[in-house]
């Protein structure tokens, strides 16, 4: 359910509410190579966490949904959503991604909700004065 | 709840590894981990058990834990892989420097003879191989009633798709028999890279047939109680506890070793 407020103006915020359990999850993960130069685009990242779960969960695993909403190439950061459901297979077959064309690799699962605007920051970085 | 601990890092010579493996630990939010050396008798020759390295001769400076203000805890642990009932040898004054002790029996018979007699701390579940045995309702429950765990290594099953058919089969079928309480998870990595954060531990628990709360009561609480458990095997009950106190620079040390009650008295 989403209600605008100040409907005159244009909408500056948004409230959320959820009466349900919510239909995606939110995951930010990012990718450690064991050589750092190589160049992974999005595409490429998505064929591999594709294949991650193919090799997990077989032709079944590989047609589950998931978006790649955005990605950093630099630092191989990646925000994916999936649906709530499937989230456990994803963040598994990802967990069991130990190689990248021959190279040793992890997925390093830096924050994971239901919001996306969750991801937005981290309480683990915060520096404090 | 207690906090996350990693009671199997590879132990490798080369110390460069070792501090890179510990930091990796303490930065996924690791607070305490154990180092493992593996102790594999064979029958043809006598072999020495390793002697632990001191934690500070590894590493200078400890980490500190993300998320917690305290430096990373290290300990020892032995692995005596057993294929034979004579490998393990109770008493041994070398198994003494280890913090923790566990073993990894190849047969149904040694199986039985870890859960029901052995002081050990932690029984290695076989993740590298189809399980030669059936685990069986009562060494099992033996085990569990004695403060013994199970330990499941997941980074076999990051290694080699075929190790993972093993680890997850292994796994479910121990499950089965001790329904999720008493089994702890841990990496026994040897890189960096192979080691998880304690979340995504957790949710690989799924796979291997635990539910959420077991899951993260594997890596937290459970091996806070096997900590305590070592602890205990050095005491009398977990109640006495004795320990030489005499300094090599004492005046009379080779005193200290007698009973006080004949000990000469020094007064006079």
């Amino acid at each position: 359910m989403r209600r605008d407020e100040e409907k005159g103006e244009a909408a500056v915020f948004q409230r959320v509410v959820l009466k349900n359990a919510s239909p995606y999850h939110y995951m930010k993960v990012c990718l450690v190579l064991e050589d750092e130069s190589t160049k992974l685009s999005a595409v490429e990242l998505k064929q591999f966490i594709i294949t991650g779960l193919k090799t997990l969960y077989g032709e079944v695993g590989a047609a589950l949904n998931f978006d790649l909403l955005k990605y950093d190439e630099d630092t191989f950061t990646a925000v994916l959503r999936v649906y709530s459901k499937w989230l456990v297979k994803l963040w598994s077959s990802l967990t069991l991604n130990g190689f990248y064309q021959n190279q040793a690799c992890a997925f390093r699962v830096l924050q994971v909700s239901p919001f996306l605007l969750a991801l937005s920051g981290n309480s683990r970085e915060l520096q404090l004065d | 709840m207690s906090v996350f601990v990693d009671l199997n890092l590879s132990y490798t010579a080369d110390n460069n590894r070792l501090r890179a493996l510990i930091e990796t630990a303490a930065h996924l939010g690791f607070s305490t981990v154990a180092i493992n050396y593996v102790f594999e008798p064979t029958t043809k020759k006598k072999q020495e058990i390793p002697a632990p390295k001191p934690i500070s001769a590894l590493i200078d400076h400890l980490p500190i834990v993300q998320g917690r203000s305290r430096p990373i805890t290290v300990l020892n642990r032995l692995t005596v892989v057993m294929s034979d009932s004579s490998h393990f040898r109770p008493n041994a004054a070398e198994y003494r420097g280890f913090d923790l002790l566990a073993v990894y029996p190849t047969t149904e018979k040694l199986f039985h003879s870890a859960c029901m007699l052995l002081d050990i701390d932690i029984i290695v579940i076989s993740v590298t191989e189809k399980l030669p045995f059936f685990f069986k309702r009562a060494p099992v429950n033996g085990a569990v009633d004695r403060g013994v765990v199970f330990e499941v290594c997941y980074s076999a099953a990051i290694r080699d798709s075929t190790m993972r058919r093993y680890t997850i089969a292994n796994a479910l079928s121990l499950m089965e028999t001790c329904k999720g309480k008493s089994v702890i998870l841990s990496s026994a990595a040897e890189k960096a890279l192979e080691l998880r954060g304690p979340y995504d531990v957790i949710n690989l628990g799924r796979l291997f047939g635990l539910s959420d709360a077991d899951a993260k009561e594997a890596l937290s609480s459970t091996c806070r109680s096997v900590l305590l458990h070592a602890e205990t095997r050095k005491t009398a009950s977990g109640i006495v506890y004795t320990r030489r106190s005499c300094q090599e620079d004492s005046p009379q040390p080779d005193l200290c070793d007698a009973p006080a009650a004949k000990r000469p008295h020094l007064a006079e």
